[in-house]
């Protein structure tokens, strides 16, 4: 059944942003810039984004401060990865569906 | 950027096309998002290849016919360790930077256990000096030494991140040391270029099968 894709993950901006997360180990955070470079989007087009993904519980944003200026450092959360794990199974199945 | 919200809509293969597409799309970041996040093996293997084997053939070459390689070898050959030492750590860090956790962690210990090792190298040499090493002790002690400790940082290195290649590289540099300091100076230099300075380079040229392995499988896979 093709409606079983996360609509959360599928836009192509947010499912490049999960997918880059999704890369690092379980014990890392990304820092925001980092993390904007990495995806080439605008500040403003990322928070945008994240706040989706931290709503429906895929990311952990964590604001702390490194000496005296803040940071953000981002993460997928377990459900996150788990999210992501079932979307590309999703993907996989359509795929496979398709040559039939 | 607009949605693909309507490709559920759409039956058989244009679902499948879709599917594809976000396949590939994932798999192309999360390739690049490894190599941005990670130091490129390929590129520190080659600069130290080159360093090594430039910098030992240089004072292979000076030391024909002679005690000695002359100083200005020695200029050389220092210039290239360390235009390598400050490329890997420049490279490294700006990989690495923005990034919290275990994997920064273990490879901010990586990093210290480099400088801890040939810092407390370099004073044990001076120790040998103090006693009274000839010059011909300090050339095999100061070669064979450097590899003991490169060779045991890169087994370190292959447990911390689990990197079977690291192993193999670290495996031989301990073999390299230890010939080129039973084979005796001048032949020392000559190993160390060949064999050491060719090691790296052929470590280089294997990692770099295994990124366009890799790849290439992924391209296969994403056809479905």
């Amino acid at each position: 059944m093709a409606d079983a894709l996360d609509p959360v993950i599928h836009a192509p901006a947010r499912l490049r942003v999960v997918a880059t997360l999704a890369a690092l180990d379980a014990g890392d955070e990304l820092s925001f810039p980092k993390l904007q470079k990495l995806l080439d989007m605008t500040a403003g087009n990322l928070s945008t984004h994240l706040r989706k993904l931290e709503d429906a519980g895929y990311v952990r944003v964590t604001k702390t401060h490194e000496g005296r200026t803040p940071a953000t450092y981002l993460a997928l959360t377990q459900h996150g990865r788990r999210a992501f794990e079932d979307y590309q199974e999703a993907l996989t199945g359509l795929l496979r569906g398709a040559g039939s | 950027m607009t949605d693909h919200t309507d490709s559920a809509d759409r039956p058989g293969d244009d679902a499948g096309l879709a599917a594809a597409d976000s396949l590939r799309l994932i798999r192309e970041q999360q390739d690049r998002a490894r190599a941005a996040l990670e130091p490129d093996a390929r590129a520190l293997y080659g600069v130290w290849g080159v360093a090594w084997l430039a910098g030992y053939l240089v004072l292979w070459s000076s030391v024909q016919g002679r005690e000695q390689p002359e100083a200005w070898a020695f200029w050389v050959f220092a210039g290239a360790i360390a235009a390598a030492v400050v490329f890997t750590m420049v490279h490294s860090m700006t990989r690495t930077a923005g990034t919290r956790g275990v994997s920064a962690r273990t490879g901010a210990m990586y990093g210290w256990s480099w400088m801890l090792g040939f810092l407390t190298f370099s004073m044990f040499l001076g120790g040998l000096a103090r006693a009274g090493a000839d010059s011909e002790l300090m050339g095999l002690a100061s070669n064979g030494g450097a590899c003991l400790v490169v060779g045991l940082l890169y087994l370190g290195g292959a447990v911390a991140f689990g990197e079977r290649s690291l192993f193999v590289l670290g495996t031989w540099i301990l073999l390299v040391g230890a010939v080129a300091t039973l084979v005796g100076l001048p032949l020392t230099y000559l190993v160390m270029a060949l064999a050491g300075g060719g090691g790296f380079l052929v470590m280089a040229g294997v990692e770099h099968l295994r990124v366009v392995r890799r790849r290439r499988a992924g391209e296969e896979a994403g056809r479905g």
